[in-house]
């Protein structure tokens, strides 16, 4: 039994791991524009697939589609964020139905160009296990979890202790005292998109590496974000990390005591519980009551 | 409530003229039904959101327990197909008061809050095999019944009875919108804070929406079990019943009472009769482009949109 | 056409092309070498040149329906199933002179609504019978509306039982979830299999089918530990961990779709639990999964009705492929092959009932449950309820780029590796 428990506990952090980098994004958005993108799990969703055309017509490893990726996920994400930009009014609520379209648009337009088959890296490297201790995994779930500590230590520093970070985090806590000292919000704001953009980009690639892929995944990717994102509370990124490390034990844990039916059903209980016990998530800032 | 000649005219249109010009095409009237219960959802989605300020994007967690509330009512105790439609409503109300703490939460939280509830009741509705049937659904739910000697399982009969239905639930919301909740729901909407200093319990008055809104979708989603006669849990919390409503609620013009329905017609109708024919995949593409156009361009949907190009026209002559 | 000789008549009514009628007759008389033979020429050739007119105006044109899910969440069996229909309309009517079967097809989105109001579209454009349906979520209401429109309804993708438990006089189905559940039993079996862990996806038609399995497997005294997994798992890895510490079966049984196959054998490949064999049901034992994951699939069981490459020895199978080929240059899957059978039987019943008047007079359901013929998936034959009885699928394994069948031993190209794992 402590072998499947323990399992379970590496399985999940790994897991959460993933989670984390495809919730960074859409968290990095709502806490600096306060908008919820909720199109975020399909410029995961696009990039898995740009990963895939990239391995199965070019034959190379899915880790070079990044580039490619990059550029094409970050260029939509900007779209999003104009669009987003031109609603006139009730931008908090106007913005989740705007964004929603987007999906909408996003998930057909992958299906129509993709079709509806299922798709996974078959690249033999990835799958191949790597056994640490007692504890198996397959190399690409380890490699990515690696990529996306990585890639959370960058986006701290960056919001941190470079320019355009503070700036973000300027404009979101006060969007006419940046204005005053000199900072452009609407470029500020179209960063942090591409940013998320940037994350995406790498999320979905390593998506298509350990996970299984379908148009449909998109809307599912979105939620298990949005989740996150609530766990964390707005503008903590450690909180982010916390949070899907919690969602991914949680799951496997469930599928491991209880029945693997109900590993969605962990992800929603925990989403819910959190907004009715601790509504500022775990580490949130204070005042997000209605 | 006002009857004026253009709501008697319109009414005697959609309960004579309709059935009498299209009654004997099937497909038309198949296609009519369909739009109607989504008109039905998406009526109940904009009460939520005009009334009680609240987006909720899990309409489907009250279509599906609704469905899955009546279906099991009259399949396993015997309940006569109109009434256990009711208290499908009734179900649903039910499974709204379990929502209510999540009532105080602000408009991202609470519309993402709401879709969990669904995908909740979805895997409910899959485990709790004994009563649901699990994940083979329910199948023969009764049909409509014989009523007065007029078959409503019949295509018109079923028109006829979506079509009461949402002409109900419209006339209630008037008269919600009409009386003094209504003016305390407006004020609220201005500044939560003042209503408050007046005594208005502003989260009673949501919860209240929540259950009207809850009880309207729960009983179409009734409706629409004993009319396709099949449930299946991912069919009664599709996505779909989400989706299409909202589109329809926003192209029709959230803010009005006839938007939604109208706009669910319009738009399903278009959808299936044009655009299917001329994109045969990619026709629900259209669906979103229309959402994201109709958020930049006219959030308060088609209707507005129309009386601003009309006043235009006036205006110039 | 009595003054006409013995064999000139009898190659008139072979069922031979206009062209070929013309050739063998030119060929008979001119073996004659006089006068007469020239006037007969002259007239014979006059008459085969009334009689192309007259088959020609004879190939009358019958209106199939088709109502599938091309777009939705059920878009890839749709679109699958389709492409077997249309082969079926295409080596009929490349058979038959007399009769030429046009499709019209509709799509049903995945929605039951939809479904409804396709059958009902293609009704008011005068089909004769609907071809289709996928999910018996949607065939259920379909169905209805084609029985209250008094046309025949003919599936391969519904396998609930209440489909042909309810009543419906005119639905007819060629496959049920029993004929897969025969042939996993069959295979564990004939391998002696005495401890079986089963994981199932929550949907309709798996979680049917895994009850099944379990319910037949239980009293002949084999161990059964039964998992069920939401579909939108990806990570198996706790569930195969489970199998491999706490259930320590002899095969493991996966009833699922693609991914969930693709996410199972993965999860397993990484933690390589001590089984003997690895089964699935429909979509696994494909030349499109050895294809696409071929580190996956070695060893490793699925239903399949014919093994790859596929040996048609029958003139039809032989035809099939061949069309299959030229129309859409790939190998038929299950879909397909279910796609073309239930459509070849349609068919076939329709241009009896049309031969014998009687399209109008329920003609195409008489004739439907008067079926009795050999097709790809075996004898079929409708019961009074339109479920076809004889349905028992068969089991193939991936070996090396191939796939051979292994049950039952009457149909199998192969013996089965036994025990084989893909790690």
């Amino acid at each position: 039994m402590t072998e499947l428990i323990l399992q379970a506990l590496y399985s999940g952090v790994l897991q959460g791991g993933s989670y984390a980098l495809i919730a960074l994004g859409l968290a990095l958005v709502f806490g600096a524009m306060k908008v919820i993108n909720l199109a975020h799990g399909e410029l995961v969703l696009l990039s898995a697939y740009i990963a895939y055309s990239v391995e199965a017509g070019l034959g190379w490893n899915p880790i070079l589609a990044i580039p490619i990726s990059l550029v094409v996920v970050c260029l939509t994400s900007a779209m999003v964020y104009y669009l987003v930009g031109r609603i006139k009014k009730d931008r908090e609520i106007n913005s989740l139905i705007l964004t929603y379209g987007i999906g909408v648009i996003l998930t057909n337009m992958i299906l129509l160009i993709w079709k509806a088959d299922v798709r996974t890296t078959g690249s033999t490297w990835m799958q191949e296990a790597m056994v640490v201790g007692p504890f198996y995994s397959m190399r690409s779930e380890v490699l990515f979890f690696a990529v996306s500590l990585v890639m959370m230590v960058g986006l701290w520093w960056w919001l941190s202790r470079s320019w355009y970070g503070r700036a973000v985090r300027a404009v979101s806590s006060n969007r006419d005292a940046a204005k005053l000292m000199g900072i452009d919000p609407g470029y500020t704001e179209l960063v942090s998109f591409v940013v998320a953009g940037i994350l995406a980009a790498v999320a979905g690639v390593a998506l298509y590496s350990y996970g299984v892929v379908s148009p449909a995944y998109g809307s599912v990717l979105t939620v298990k974000a949005f989740i996150i994102t609530v766990l964390a509370g707005i503008g903590s990124i450690p909180g982010v990390l916390i949070g899907a490390l919690l969602l991914g034990v949680a799951e496997a844990l469930t599928v491991t005591l209880a029945s693997s039916a109900l590993q969605e059903l962990v992800g929603m209980g925990l989403f819910l519980l959190v907004l009715f016990v601790m509504p500022n998530g775990l580490f949130g800032a204070k005042g997000r009551r209605g | 409530m006002k009857f004026n000649k253009t709501i008697i005219a319109m009414l005697l249109a959609v309960y004579i003229g309709v059935p009498l010009a299209f009654g004997s095409d099937n497909y038309l009237m198949s296609l009519l039904v369909a739009s109607l219960v989504i008109g039905g959802v998406a009526l109940s989605w904009a009460l939520l959101g005009n009334l009680g300020g609240m987006v909720s994007f899990g309409h489907a967690a009250f279509f599906g327990v609704g469905a899955y509330a009546s279906a099991i009512l009259s399949m396993k105790f015997g309940v006569p197909v109109l009434i256990s439609i009711l208290l499908g409503g009734v179900g649903a109300v039910v499974a709204s008061l379990a929502m209510f703490p999540v009532l105080r939460l602000r408009g991202p939280y609470f519309a993402l809050a709401i879709l969990a509830y669904a995908h909740i009741f979805r895997i409910l509705a899959t485990q709790w095999t004994s009563v649901t049937g699990g994940a083979g659904g329910v199948s023969n739910i009764p049909r409509l019944p014989e009523l007065f000697g007029y078959d409503l399982s019949s295509k018109t009969g079923g028109y006829l009875v979506i079509l009461t239905i949402v002409v109900a639930f419209a006339a209630i919301y008037q008269y919600i919108r009409r009386s003094h909740y209504g003016l305390a729901l407006r004020a609220m909407h201005e500044s939560e804070d003042a209503t408050r200093v007046i005594g208005v319990n502003s989260t009673l008055l949501k919860g209240l929406m929540l259950l009207v809104s809850a009880f309207m979708c729960g009983v179409v989603g009734a409706f629409n079990a004993h009319y396709i006669n099949f449930l299946e849990p991912d069919y009664a919390f599709s996505g779909l019943w989400v989706t299409i409503p909202i589109v329809a609620a926003i192209f029709g013009g959230y803010r009005t009472i006839t938007g939604p329905i109208v706009g669910a017609v319009v738009v399903y109708l278009i959808d299936q009769l044009i655009f299917k024919n001329i994109i045969p995949s990619g026709h629900q593409l259209v669906l979103g482009v229309l959402l994201v156009s109709m958020i930049i361009f006219s959030p308060d949907g088609l209707m507005p949109l129309l009386r601003k190009l009309t006043r235009r026209t006036h205006v110039a002559t | 056409m009595r003054h006409l000789s013995g064999s000139t008549r009898r190659a008139l009514q072979l069922q031979m092309s206009p062209q070929e009628d013309l050739s063998e007759i030119i060929k008979l008389t001119s073996e004659t070498k006089t006068m007469k033979t020239t006037y007969r020429r002259i007239g014979l050739a006059a008459l085969v040149a009334c009689g192309l007119g007259l088959s020609a105006a004879q190939a009358d044109e019958l209106l199939v329906g088709v109502e599938l899910p091309l777009t939705g969440t059920l878009a890839r069996v749709g679109a699958g199933m389709h492409e077997g229909i249309m082969v079926a309309a295409d080596v009929f009517n490349k058979k038959n002179t007399k009769h030429q079967i046009k499709i019209i097809t509709v799509d049903n989105e995945s929605a039951p609504a939809k479904a409804i109001a396709a059958v009902e579209k293609l009704a008011s454009q005068g089909v004769l019978a609907i071809d289709g349906g996928y999910g018996s979520n949607n065939i259920a209401p379909a169905s209805d509306a084609a029985n209250k429109l008094g046309l025949v309804y003919v599936t391969s993708g519904g396998v609930d039982d209440s489909l042909v438990n309810s009543g419906r006089k005119n639905f007819f189905r060629i496959n049920n979830s029993a004929g897969y559940q025969k042939a996993m039993v069959g295979l564990l079996d004939d391998l002696k299999v005495k401890s079986v862990s089963i994981l199932y996806s929550t949907k309709e038609a798996t979680s049917a089918l895994a009850h099944e399995l379990e319910k037949t497997l239980k009293p002949k005294g084999v161990t059964v530990v039964v998992h069920a997994f939401d579909p939108a798992i990806t990570d198996f890895k706790p569930i195969i961990n489970k199998v491999k510490l706490q259930d320590k079966s002899e095969v493991i049984a996966m009833v699922g779709y693609e991914n969930d196959y693709v996410g199972i054998l993965r999860a397993a490949r990484v933690l390589k639990p001590n089984v003997k064999a690895v089964v699935g049901v429909w979509s696994l034992a494909t030349p499109k999964m050895a294809a696409d994951f071929p580190d996956l699939m070695p060893n490793v069981y699925g239903t399949a009705v014919l093994p790859f490459p596929a040996e048609f020895k029958t003139p039809e199978g032989k035809s099939f492929s061949e069309a299959y080929q030229r129309i859409y240059k790939k190998e038929p899957d299950y879909l397909g092959q279910f796609g073309y059978v239930q459509s070849m039987l349609l068919f076939n019943a329709i241009a009896r009932a049309a031969d014998k008047g009687t399209l109008k007079k329920d003609g195409i359901a008489e004739e439907m449950r008067k079926t009795d013929s050999e097709t790809l998936i075996g004898r079929v034959q409708f019961s009074s309820n339109g479920d076809n009885l004889n349905f028992s699928h068969r089991m193939g394994q991936h070996q090396g780029n191939k796939i051979v069948i292994v049950w039952p031993q009457a149909d199998a190209t192969g013996k089965a590796n036994f025990p084989g794992v893909p790690w």
